[in-house]
């Protein structure tokens, strides 16, 4: 049989990280093959041409090697009906759907092309050898999404370490009072799965920990964890607080997104798992002065169980799967100037508002503006909460801030629209004769329910203005939010008391080099890339390797809380079979390449 | 009125340099950012959402455009890099055609081939023509005096012709700008008594280009201003005092130091703008049409072979002198014969005659506009109450 190849290409600068060239040579000395073509990118195919050269060449089979070779099939179909030749012998060789990319990216691609040539499937000819699989999980990342997975893992009687960066689990979705579009308690549906988490038997928690190094293969992975020196006996601590209570230090608490202070010895918050205390050692006046000073809390411990000397520790641990569930940060506000975040006292980023109306927030809940008052020990003046702050007569929400913007993240980050309708409702709820206004581009109401939720919002009398705005200036102590209505080709500046910033989502911090332990690639934009965008959402290019969550791609804690869910799935089903299927990408290009031969031979 | 949508506007307006008008998406902050755009003038999105509907009749009537000085704000800030301020330039350019009844504009914009050969054929035939006037009357050893070679009170009337064909093409489509933005709609409430009060912002903005000093970037302001008063300078000496001008071989200070002044002008503005372009300094000269190069090319051409006949004729060489004159003179015609016209020059009629327009426009409209109730939205009037 007389085979032709064509390698064309779709997405131009796309990096799937193949090699073309060397998959054109590589095709070229395949037996059988008479005619290789690079088609470059996009090619504009001519039916007639082409079947000349098939007509020419006497071709019986056409291979269309590239990322999405099913772009150019009716080309080569028409091309060999023209010709007279069967139109059913057009073999796809496509590289995205075997989930090419990252390193042997080049030799899965060839192999590919191999299984077109021999019209062998490429899933048959690439089964993967069994491999013993141990059915213990690693868990990198407790918010909402490793919570889940982890609980399913164990609920289904299963080993799982799970390990998070911060003193707690719960991620972001801990810092949330409602959630959209139901304006559940986010703390009702949370706290009982943490506390779940916290208590399991067959659940490791490893907190204040991270992983250092991943080392085996698929099914049989060794890790290595730091657990960073939390100086206090975790299993001791009854929370009782007395250690902060004396602590003299305060640094702006990461739980309180910065908008209340926290001691050097604390707890994020109250419901935190575990339920026990941590002492800061970048603001411990203890540990930076290497014990010459303070050691306050050392002292004051009903249990004792402070152990300001203490340090760090190493373990390692063998699992089968890895899943990632490392989330995600939101933008720095303060890169987009004309916003004037840093600037202007009350203006806030999303995250800030969600501490600031949140019950258990430094105002208890109160949207309030800020307050200038005199710090004492900075001996300064500043801007902070105060529970009896004016509350704003008007308030803003400015959409898609540094998202589907070229100059910062050109993506949508899928949750802001619906978040910022969450605020709308939160300040017309408390406040009901304040102002509120949102300002929006499009509105992303695509899920279940949320359409419902927009109109709702509409209903309850914020005023929805179409058209993102532009600007926050200050003028006289009053702030103005410039932008135009675009239905009512206007330009207009509202007065306002306080901005509310719906900053986009990015990828947790360092995810570079978590992606590049565990080999997983990640997108442009750096969030993690999955298997098959369509076909195997949960699933990497590195077998037993999974993601779960936002830092897969932006996401709502709905389809968060799904993807865990399958992710559990796969790996349980690993752990029940005691046989992963093992990547594809683990096997050599001569594995397949042999594979493929007998199986031809065969049939 | 039904109104009529043409669906490959878009694709018209490419060869005048609007290339990412379908990017857009419709932020508003682009009308929010501009320094000059306000009620009833919101701009550039609103031309933008035209151009991508095909709005032709619409965007002719447009007056917009030409309220923009390309401060290059906007696309500064355009999150999808549409680039509303190219897209307002390359409408000044597309208008500008629409004025030009005889079709000349249109051509030049849409091929430079045509503009530059239309320049060099004219250049050709004022040459010659020169040539064989100054042969037939003069020598062409005497620079002035009773044997010059072109004689400086012949060439004044030339001068007066050309503007009379100069004057007649560039009011013609004046009117029909006129025409287009303001005579055809019947519903617009205009008085003569608006266009009369109003008539002050003619001049005004023609000499001040106050409004241009209102972006950010004063220097852009400043170096077009200065281009453009050096422009009018030379044209007042050329037109008025040439004889005087012409005269040697000593130099007569009270014109020349005017005319110094304006070369000066002349060749430091067009530098400093060829600067801009090459470097793509910032957003509004980071795209240049063909015609922008030609416009700036063909000035500091003109302004040097002025000087250099200047000189060559105060250093007494007679005969070099007339060669330098009848190059400058062959650049000067297709200079004011067709840039002025039909291609980047009309902007210096067209911009001042638009915030003109643009004056008497806003007044009718706030006139029809105080008889009827306000369509706003709640939110906004709610807005404008508290602001109030
Ligand atoms: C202001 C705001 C309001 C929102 N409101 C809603 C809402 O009302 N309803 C809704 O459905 N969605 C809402 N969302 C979206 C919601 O927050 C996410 O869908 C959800 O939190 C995603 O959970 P996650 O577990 O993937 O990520 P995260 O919650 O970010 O959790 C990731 C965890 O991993 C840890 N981690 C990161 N890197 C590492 C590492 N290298 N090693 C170990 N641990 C690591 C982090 O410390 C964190 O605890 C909102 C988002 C924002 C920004
Ligand atoms: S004083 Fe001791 S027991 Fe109490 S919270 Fe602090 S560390 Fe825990
Ligand atoms: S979800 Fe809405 S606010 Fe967020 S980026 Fe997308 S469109 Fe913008
Ligand atoms: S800023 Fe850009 S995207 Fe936004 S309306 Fe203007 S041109 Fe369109
Ligand atoms: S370039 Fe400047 S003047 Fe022109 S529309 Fe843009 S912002 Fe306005």
């Amino acid at each position: 049989m007389k085979i032709g190849v064509y390698v064309c290409r779709a997405g131009g600068e796309a990096d799937d990280g193949v090699n073309y060239e060397s998959v054109v040579h590589y095709a070229a000395n395949l037996p059988q093959v008479e005619v290789v073509r690079s088609m470059g990118v996009m090619p504009k195919l001519d039916p007639e041409a082409l079947a000349d050269e098939i007509a020419a060449e006497g071709l019986e089979r056409i291979v269309i090697g590239g990322d999405s070779p099913g772009f150019f099939k009716p080309a080569f179909t028409r091309a060999m009906a023209l010709a007279g030749r069967e139109p059913d012998e057009v073999r796809l060789a496509s590289f995205r759907a075997y989930g090419v990319g990252g390193d042997p990216a080049t030799d899965r691609a060839k192999a590919i092309v191999a299984c077109a040539v021999y019209g062998v499937p490429f899933t048959l000819a690439a089964q993967p050898k069994d491999t013993k699989w141990n059915a213990a999980a690693l868990v990198i990342g407790g918010g909402i999404a490793g919570i889940q997975a982890a609980l399913e893992i164990a609920d289904g009687g299963k080993r799982v370490y799970l390990v998070e960066r911060t003193g707690t689990i719960g991620g972001h979705m801990a810092m949330f009072d409602k959630t959209f579009p139901t304006l559940d308690c986010a703390a009702c549906i949370l706290t009982p799965k943490m506390v779940a988490v916290g208590q399991h038997e067959m659940i490791d928690l490893l907190t204040y920990s991270e992983v250092e190094s991943v080392t085996g293969v698929p099914g049989a992975y060794k890790a290595t964890i730091l657990r960073h020196a939390r100086r206090v006996d975790e299993a001791a601590c009854v929370a009782c607080g007395v250690c902060s209570d004396v602590c003299p230090v305060r640094v702006p608490s990461e739980f309180d997104a910065g908008i209340a202070e926290r001691k050097a010895i604390y707890i994020p918050f109250p419901q935190a798992v575990p339920n026990a205390y941590l002492v800061d050692e970048a603001s411990c006046t203890y540990v930076q002065t290497n014990g010459q000073k303070c050691g306050a809390c050392r002292k004051k411990c009903p249990k004792g169980c402070i152990d300001l000397d203490g340090h760090g520790d190493v373990m390692q641990v063998e699992v089968g799967s890895v899943i990632v569930a490392t989330g995600y940060e939101t933008l720095d506000a303060a890169r987009l100037d004309r916003y004037g975040y840093g600037v202007h006292p009350n203006v806030l980023t999303a995250l800030e508002f969600e501490r600031l109306t949140n019950a258990s927030g430094p105002t208890g809940g109160r949207i309030v503006t800020k307050t200038l008052k005199h710090n004492k020990r900075k001996k300064v003046d500043e801007w902070v909460f105060d529970r009896d702050g004016a509350p704003p007569k008007s308030v803003a929400i400015i959409h898609c801030v540094g998202s589907r913007d070229s100059n910062y993240n050109a993506y949508c980050s899928r949750v802001c629209c619906m978040y910022s309708l969450k605020f709308a409702h939160l300040v017309r709820e408390k406040l009901p004769e304040a102002e509120c206004y949102e300002f929006y581009i499009d509105m992303r109401a695509f899920g279940k329910g949320y359409e419902a939720f927009f109109e709702r919002i509409a209903e309850e009398g914020t005023v929805i203005v179409r058209g993102r705005s532009a600007s926050v200036t200050e003028h006289d102590g009053q702030m103005y939010v410039k932008g135009e209505d675009i239905l009512s080709d206007s330009v207009l500046e509202f007065p306002v008391d306080m901005v509310l910033l719906a900053v986009g989502l990015v990828p947790a911090e360092r995810s570079d080099e978590l992606a590049a332990m565990l080999g997983v690639p990640r997108d442009a934009d750096g969030w993690f890339t999955e298997a098959d965008y369509n076909g195997d959402p949960t699933g990497t290019q590195r077998g037993g390797v999974y993601v779960a969550g936002v830092c897969q791609g932006p996401k709502d804690i709905p389809d968060t809380v799904a993807q865990a869910s399958a992710v559990a799935a796969k790996v349980l089903e690993g752990a029940i079979t005691g046989r992963g299927l093992q990547s594809l990408g683990s096997l050599t290009l001569t594995d397949i390449e042999a594979r493929a031969k007998s199986l031809v031979s065969v049939s | 009125m039904a109104i009529r949508a043409n669906p490959k506007l878009i694709e018209e307006l490419e060869p005048y340099g609007a290339e990412d008008v379908m990017k857009c998406y419709h932020c508003g902050n682009c009308s929010a950012v501009c320094p000059f755009s306000a009620d009833p003038y919101v701009f550039p999105r609103k031309p933008m959402r035209y151009l991508q509907m095909g709005l032709e009749d619409k965007l002719k009537g447009q007056l917009d455009p030409w309220l923009c000085y390309y401060c290059g704000e906007c696309s500064d800030q355009c999150p999808r890099e549409a680039e509303p301020g190219e897209t307002m330039m390359s409408l000044r350019r597309w208008l500008t055609s629409k004025y030009d009844w005889t079709g000349i504009s249109r051509l030049f914009y849409r091929s430079w081939r045509w503009e530059l050969g239309a320049i060099v054929l004219v250049a050709i035939l004022t040459a010659i023509g020169f040539t064989l006037f100054g042969m037939s009357q003069g020598s062409i050893a005497h620079y002035d005096g009773p044997d010059a070679f072109l004689p400086s009170a012949s060439i004044h009337i030339f001068d007066w012709v050309l503007a009379g064909v100069l004057l007649t093409f560039l009011l013609s489509n004046a009117a029909r700008m006129w025409w287009f933005t303001m005579g055809r709609d019947k519903d617009l409430p205009t008085t003569l008594g608006s266009y009369i009060t109003s008539a002050w912002m003619l001049p005004a903005h023609f000499f001040t280009q106050v409004r241009y000093s209102k972006c950010e970037h004063k220097r852009s302001w400043a170096t077009h201003l200065a281009l453009m008063l050096s422009y009018v300078t030379m044209l007042v000496l050329i037109m008025f005092f040439l004889t005087r001008m012409a005269s040697g071989p000593e130099i007569d200070w009270s014109v020349h130091v005017a005319g110094y002044f304006a070369t000066a002008g002349l060749l430091l503005g067009t530098a400093l703008f060829l600067r801009n372009r090459v470097k793509r300094s910032s957003a509004q000269y980071r795209h240049s049409h063909e015609s922008d190069w030609i416009f700036l090319v063909l000035i500091l051409i003109v302004a040097t072979t002025g000087i250099l006949q200047h000189i060559l004729h105060r250093s007494g060489l007679d005969v070099a002198a007339n060669v330098a004159y009848i190059v400058h003179l062959s650049l000067v015609v297709p200079m004011l014969a067709l840039e002025v016209p039909f291609s980047k020059w009309s902007h210096l009629a067209y911009r001042p005659l638009a915030m003109y327009l643009a004056q008497v426009r806003a007044t009718a409209l706030a006139r029809a506009r105080s008889g009827e109730a306000t369509a706003l939205r709640p939110g906004a009037e709610r807005t404008q109450a508290h602001a109030a």
